[in-house]
């Protein structure tokens, strides 16, 4: 027992907390045509970065999510990246 | 009055003569069904995420504009026909666009050109007194 107590604080010491960068900066607007801003919530392959991993809060990361969608579709971000 | 914003991708390989025909078009289509333009913001020719129909570049122009919901589904038609146009793509800023609001940016432009037209009026001048 007593190991497993500790093992479980260890774990929990790792557990950092994200915080959304939309919330957390009022002047970052999500736009479909502002590339850069999805480019940092994109993978390499061009997937869009989970929200466990972005820390991006659920309401922003809907509107991430609709804004890359709406580039991909003009070509201003691809759909996959080889 | 909605306020809409459109996007539109067109080929890389047209002549500027093309290019600023096909662009005027749009925005006299914009007039012709009694919408109002705010701004038309041309990016130039960019490099594509992706190849469109062979093309790996193209011209994109973004045009704010009010109108009435129908103004949409004849502007798309005359996208779809029009085969220099590559995509487009019209996204809903606002259901009640206030006008007043956005007019002062409007104003500001007819300033502009204003100016710009006296600047030639006067070099005109300047041409015709020194013939």
């Amino acid at each position: 027992m007593a190991f497993n107590q500790s093992k479980n604080s260890f774990k929990r010491t790792y557990h950092r907390r994200k915080i959304c960068k939309f919330c957390a900066d009022s002047s970052l607007v999500i736009d479909y045509k502002e590339v850069k801003t999805l480019l940092y919530f994109t993978t390499e392959r061009g997937k869009i970065t989970p929200c466990r991993i972005s820390g991006t809060c659920a309401k922003h990361q809907r509107r991430l999510a609709q804004a890359i969608k709406r580039a991909r579709k003009m070509a201003l971000l691809p759909y996959t990246n080889v | 009055m909605r306020y809409y914003e459109t996007l539109y991708l067109l080929k890389p390989n047209l002549t500027d003569e093309d290019y600023q025909d096909t662009v005027n078009k749009f925005n006299n289509l914009i007039d012709q069904y009694k919408g109002v333009r705010i701004k038309v913001d041309e990016w130039g020719k960019k490099t594509l995420a992706y190849e469109v129909k062979k093309f790996s570049k193209g011209f994109y122009i973004l045009v704010h504009y009010c109108g009435e919901p129908e103004i949409n589904d004849k502007l798309n038609r005359a996208f779809k026909l029009d085969d220099k146009v590559l995509k487009y793509q019209t996204i809903k800023l606002s259901d009640n666009a206030n006008l007043e609001e956005l007019k002062p940016k409007e104003d500001e432009g007819a300033e502009i050109i204003d100016s710009e037209n006296k600047e030639q009026v006067i070099l005109n001048q300047e041409a015709d007194n020194g013939v």
